[in-house]
C-alpha cells in the first residue's frame, strides 16, 4: 500500500506525488502510460500547442484541396497573371501591368518619348475576403494564390518534416542499440560514423546533399529517387541528423545494457535482437517519443531554411521555406508573401516545442532529451 | 552571349577550331537603339573640361578577370574597355551609331584584299602603354597567341587566321597568318576564308594588344599595362577596383575616337545586394549602382523620388524557350508551334516587372535586320488541337532553367502553360554556374529550357548562325540547344556569311532567315528586357552614354 504524502515530504518525482495523492484502490495496476497522460492533461498549455498543430494538420491535409478548389477556385500551381479581379467591387489586375511607359498614354514609352515613368508590375495585395475568398493573402509575381501555395507549402513541410524525423528516429534506433548492445568494433564504427556527421555543420551538410541531389537525384543500389521529388529533402534531412537522436540514445541503451533486467533475459536464453526489442526499446520509447515531436519542429525550420537556399523542396512546388524566399523580393510592396509563410512555420514550430516538452515532462521528467546542433 | 555570365558561345567556338566564318569585311553594321529617360540621342564624347575627382560604383559580383584575355562577363569589359583598347573599336556614343568602327590603336579601319581574307592595319606613331614602354605592331600577334597559351575564352574568334589552328594545338612558335613589322607598324592578318564579322572581333578585348612580355597566366591581381585613357592601379576579387587616368594617354592622339575620360579615379565596390546597391547609391556612398537593377519592389518609390537619376535602357537580347527538335515530344513541329501559341508574352513580360517588350522574333528589335512577325498570337485552343493532332497528349516533359534573377518565374509559367496544354510537365532548377554547360550537353537530352542571349557584337551572325546553324552543333558546350539543323537554312546562313556588309538587302535576308526559322519553331521568343541605370543626385545626366555593346560609359559622365 502505498505511503500517502505528508506536506513534509518532498519530492521530485512528479509521479510519485501524483500516485500519493490518488487514492490507493485507484492507482492499482495503472500503467506508467496512464501516468503519463494524466500528467499531460493537467499541462494545458501543452494540450492547446497539440490542439494548434491538429489544426494545422488539418488545414495543409483534407482542407487545402476544398479551399483551393471550391474558396479560391485555382490549384497550387495555376498562374492568373493577366487576371483581373473583383475586389469591393473594383476590378483589380492579379498582377500590375508595370513597365516604362508613356505618362499620357500609358503604353509603352517610344523611341524619343521623353515624358515617361517606371511602373512596377507588382502582384495584388491581401484581398482578405473583398474577393469571395480570392487571393486572400495576395498573389506573387505568377498570378499564384498566396493562401492556396501557404496550405500546400504547409502540407509539404509537413511531410518532409515528419516523414525525415520518422526515418531519422527509426535509424538512430536501430544504430544506437546495434551499438551500445554489442560494443566492440560495431559500437566503434557506429560512433565513428555519428563523430563523421557531427563534424559538419548540418545547414552546410544539407545544402551541399540537397544541391548535389537536385540535379539529378538519386539512382544508385536500386533506389531511384528523381530530382524535385519530395523524396530528396526528405533522406537529406533525415540522414544528416541521425547521430543527433542516435548519440544520446546509445548512451540510454548502453546504462540499460548492464541492468539486472537484461542480465537475466540473457541468463534465460533470450537472443540479442530479442533483447534489444523486447526488453530495451520499450525502456527507451519515452525518449524516443519525445525526440520525435521535437525532431519534427527541428526538421520543419531545417527544410524550410534548405528550400529558402534552394536546396530543398523545388520549384514549383511550394513549401513554406521556399514561399518566404519567393516573397523576399516583395518584402517591401507586399509583405504579407514572406510572412504569411513565416508566420505559419513559427506558430507549428511553436506549437510542437511546446507539446513536446509537455511530453517529456509527462513521460519523463528527469529526461534531458533536447536536439542540440 | 548571357547577361552577367560569361558570353558562353566563344568556349564552344575554341573548342570548334575549323568552323569558318567567312565573308569580308563589314561595316560596323546592326545598329542598336539605346532608349533613355532623355530620349537616347548620339551625342559626340570629349571630356570638354568636365573632370573630377572620383567616380564610385557599386558593382555587382560578376567581375570575372581583369585580364582582357579571360574575362567574358559584361562586367569584365564594362570596367576594361576603357582600360585595354583594341586596334579598331566602337564609337563612344549612345543610340545605334555606337555600333559604328573607328580606329584605335590603328591610324584606319583595315584594308580589306579584295579576296576578303587579308586585313591590314597600322599602328598609330608614338603609342605608348601605361609604364611609359612603347605599344609595337608585334605585341598584336604576342596578344592573339597569348590568348592561345592562357586558354582565352576568346580562342574561337581567331581560328580562321591562318596558323591559328596549329598554334593552338603546339603553342609553340607563332601563328604564321599575323605578319607585323614594328619598324612602320604594320600589321597583316591572313585568314583562312573571308570572315564576314571579323571586324567585330578585331574590336574585342581579347584583341586589345598587350605588351609582348605579358605572362601567359591570368593576370588580374597585377594588372597589365593599359593603353586606355585609364590603368587598373589595384584589384580585390570580390572586393573593389581601382581605376585611375593612364598618364600616357592623350586622346588627340586618338582622334577623339576614345574618351580622355571625366574621372580622375573610378572605385568599382563589389556589393551583392541590388537594394544595398541602391541605397547606397541614394545615400551618395557610390555615383552609379553599377550592373545592379533597381528591386522591382523598389521600383515605384524610386522613380517616385528620384526619377531623374534613372536611366532605362534596352541592350540588344531576345529571352526564348529552346526546343530540343531531337526529343519528344518535340521533334514534332506541330508541338513547337503549339507552344508558341500557347504563352502568352503579355503574361510573361510582368513577370519581368514590366520592363521588357514581348517579340517572337530571334533578333532584337534594336537591329536593322530584324523584321517583325506575328506568326504566333496567343491561342490556347489552337495549341491544344495541335497537341492533340501531334498525339503526344500526355508525354512528360522536364523543363530546365537556371536558379538565377526572376527568369525562374519564366519557366514557373511554362510549366503551368504545358500542363494546360496537355502535358505532364516538371522544372529542373540547376545552379546557375553548371546550367548551361549542362543543358548545352547533348548528353543531358534537355527537352525544353529558358536561354537568353545578348549580343558579343553587333551582328545578326553572332544570333543565327552561334545558335541555330545546324553545322555548328556540338558534342558539348553546345549554344544551338535546340538542336535546330535544317540543311536549306543551314545553307542560307552560311552564304550571308560571305556578304561583306549589312546592306539592306543582307540585312532583309537576315530578316527572312528570323522569319523561315521561326516558322519551324525551333525556339519560343518571348521578350527583349529593358534594364536600368540609377545615380546619384551629384551625377549630371546630361553627360550620360549607353553603349549599345558596353552599356554604361563611366569615362564620360559628369559630376554636377
Amino acid at each position: 500500500m502505498a505511503q500517502s504524502a505528508t506536506e513534509t515530504d518532498f519530492s521530485l518525482d512528479t509521479a510519485a506525488t501524483l500516485a500519493a495523492s490518488e487514492d490507493a484502490a485507484a492507482i492499482r495496476g495503472r500503467s506508467p502510460w496512464y501516468l503519463a497522460w494524466r500528467r499531460l492533461r493537467r499541462n494545458h498549455v501543452a494540450l492547446a500547442s497539440l490542439g494548434v498543430f491538429l489544426l494545422i494538420l488539418i488545414a495543409c491535409f483534407p482542407l487545402a484541396p476544398v479551399y483551393a478548389k471550391h474558396v479560391a477556385k485555382t490549384a497550387q500551381n495555376t498562374n492568373h497573371i493577366l487576371e483581373v479581379v473583383k475586389v469591393h467591387g473594383e476590378s483589380t489586375p492579379v498582377v500590375s501591368q508595370g513597365g516604362y511607359v508613356s505618362k499620357k498614354t500609358g503604353k509603352a514609352c517610344g523611341t524619343g518619348e521623353t515624358d515617361c515613368t517606371l511602373l512596377s508590375a507588382i502582384p495584388i495585395a491581401p484581398t482578405y475576403f473583398g474577393a469571395h475568398g480570392k487571393f486572400v493573402l495576395g498573389a506573387d509575381a505568377n498570378g499564384r494564390d498566396i493562401a492556396v501555395r501557404l496550405l500546400y507549402g504547409g502540407r509539404n513541410s509537413l511531410i518532409v518534416g515528419i516523414g525525415s524525423s520518422a526515418i531519422c528516429v527509426f535509424f538512430a534506433i536501430i544504430l544506437s542499440l546495434l551499438a551500445a548492445y554489442f560494443g566492440g568494433w560495431l559500437d566503434f564504427v557506429i560512433t565513428r560514423f555519428f563523430d563523421l556527421f557531427y563534424a559538419f555543420p548540418v545547414v552546410l551538410l544539407g545544402i551541399a546533399l540537397g544541391s548535389a541531389l537536385a540535379i539529378n537525384g538519386f539512382h544508385h543500389w536500386g533506389v531511384n529517387v528523381q530530382s524535385g521529388s519530395l523524396w530528396i529533402p526528405t533522406l537529406v534531412i533525415s540522414y544528416v541528423l541521425i547521430p543527433y537522436v542516435g548519440r544520446p540514445l546509445r548512451g540510454q541503451v548502453m546504462s540499460l545494457r548492464q541492468k539486472e533486467f537484461v542480465e537475466a533475459s540473457i541468463a534465460g536464453g533470450a537472443g540479442p535482437f530479442r533483447i534489444m526489442f523486447t526488453e530495451l526499446f520499450p525502456n527507451i520509447i519515452s525518449s524516443v517519443l519525445v525526440f520525435f515531436t521535437l525532431i519534427i519542429a527541428n526538421n520543419i525550420v531545417l527544410e524550410a531554411a534548405l528550400s529558402f537556399l534552394g536546396a530543398g523542396v523545388q520549384d514549383p512546388t511550394p513549401s513554406w521555406g521556399k514561399l518566404i524566399a519567393d516573397g523576399q523580393d516583395l518584402i517591401v510592396t507586399r509583405p504579407a508573401l514572406a510572412l504569411a509563410p513565416g508566420l505559419a512555420i513559427v506558430l507549428t514550430v511553436l506549437s510542437l516545442n511546446i507539446f513536446g516538452d509537455g511530453l517529456r515532462d509527462a513521460l519523463d521528467p528527469r529526461a534531458k532529451v533536447k536536439i542540440e546542433h | 552571349m548571357n547577361r552577367r555570365h560569361p558570353w558562353k558561345w566563344l568556349a564552344v567556338a575554341s573548342l570548334a577550331v575549323g568552323v569558318a566564318l567567312f565573308a569580308a569585311a563589314c561595316g560596323g553594321g546592326g545598329g542598336n537603339k539605346t532608349t533613355t529617360t532623355s530620349g537616347g540621342g548620339s551625342t559626340t564624347s570629349t571630356a570638354g573640361g568636365k573632370t573630377f575627382p572620383v567616380f564610385k560604383i557599386a558593382t555587382d559580383t560578376g567581375t570575372d578577370y581583369l585580364d582582357p584575355g579571360l574575362s567574358y562577363t559584361v562586367e569584365g569589359w564594362g570596367v576594361m574597355w576603357n582600360v585595354y583598347l583594341p586596334l579598331i573599336g566602337y564609337k563612344h556614343v549612345n543610340g545605334p551609331d555606337g555600333a559604328t568602327l573607328v580606329p584605335y590603336l590603328a591610324q584606319d579601319l583595315p584594308k580589306i584584299s579584295s579576296d576578303g581574307k587579308t586585313y591590314t592595319l597600322t599602328l598609330r606613331k608614338g603609342l605608348k602603354y601605361s609604364d611609359g614602354t612603347p605599344v609595337k605592331a608585334s605585341d598584336f600577334r604576342a596578344t592573339i597567341e597569348r590568348d592561345f597559351k592562357v586558354d582565352s575564352p576568346g580562342v574561337g574568334f581567331f581560328s580562321n587566321i591562318v596558323g591559328a589552328a596549329n598554334f593552338g594545338k603546339t603553342k609553340k612558335g607563332h601563328i604564321t597568318g599575323i605578319v607585323t613589322d614594328n619598324g612602320t607598324g604594320k600589321i597583316a592578318i591572313h585568314l583562312t576564308a573571308p570572315q564576314g564579322d571579323f571586324q567585330n572581333i578585331l574590336a574585342t578585348e581579347f584583341a586589345a594588344p598587350l605588351p609582348a612580355n605579358a605572362p601567359a597566366k591570368d593576370t588580374s591581381n597585377n594588372p597589365l599595362p593599359s593603353t586606355g585613357p585609364y590603368m587598373i592601379t589595384s584589384y580585390k576579387p570580390n572586393k573593389q577596383i581601382v581605376e585611375v587616368r593612364n598618364p600616357h594617354f592623350s586622346a588627340a592622339t586618338y582622334d577623339n575616337n576614345v574618351p580622355s575620360g571625366n574621372p580622375d579615379k573610378v572605385i568599382w565596390d563589389v556589393i551583392g545586394d541590388d537594394s544595398v546597391a541602391l541605397q547606397r547609391t541614394i545615400t551618395g556612398q557610390d555615383d552609379w549602382s553599377g550592373y545592379h537593377p533597381i528591386p522591382t519592389d523598389r521600383l515605384a518609390s524610386t522613380q517616385q523620388k528620384y526619377g531623374p537619376q534613372i536611366k532605362v535602357f534596352t541592350p540588344a537580347n531576345t529571352y526564348y524557350f529552346f526546343m530540343n527538335v531531337r526529343t519528344p515530344p518535340f521533334n514534332n513541329v506541330k508541338v513547337r508551334q503549339a507552344v508558341n501559341y500557347a504563352i502568352n508574352r503579355d503574361a510573361l513580360v510582368r513577370v519581368y516587372g514590366g520592363l521588357a517588350t514581348p517579340s517572337e522574333n530571334i533578333l532584337p528589335p534594336t537591329y536593322p535586320s530584324y523584321k517583325k512577325h506575328s506568326f504566333y498570337p496567343y491561342n490556347l485552343s489552337k495549341a491544344k488541337k495541335l497537341v492533340s493532332q501531334s498525339g503526344t497528349k500526355g508525354m512528360a516533359v522536364t523543363v530546365w532553367n537556371h536558379d538565377r534573377g526572376l527568369d525562374p518565374k519564366a519557366t514557373a509559367y511554362l510549366v503551368d502553360v504545358l500542363n494546360s496544354i496537355g502535358y505532364k510537365a516538371k522544372e529542373k532548377i540547376v545552379n546557375s554556374t553548371i546550367y548551361w554547360t549542362t543543358v548545352g550537353n547533348q548528353a543531358t537530352k534537355a527537352q525544353i529550357g529558358f536561354a537568353d542571349w545578348f549580343q558579343d557584337y553587333p551582328h545578326p551572325l553572332d544570333w543565327i548562325d552561334v545558335l541555330l546553324n545546324g553545322n555548328r552543333i556540338t558534342q558539348t558546350h553546345n549554344n544551338n540547344y535546340s538542336n535546330f539543323d535544317d540543311k536549306a537554312l543551314n545553307s542560307q546562313i552560311e552564304t550571308l556569311k560571305k556578304q561583306p556588309t549589312l546592306t539592306s538587302s543582307v540585312n532583309s535576308k537576315w530578316g527572312g532567315l528570323d522569319a523561315s526559322i521561326m516558322k519551324q519553331a525551333p525556339w519560343a521568343p518571348f521578350l527583349n528586357r529593358q534594364f536600368t541605370d540609377f545615380f546619384n543626385a551629384d551625377v549630371d545626366l546630361s553627360c550620360y552614354e549607353n553603349h549599345v555593346l558596353y552599356e554604361f560609359d563611366y569615362a564620360t559622365i559628369c559630376h554636377k
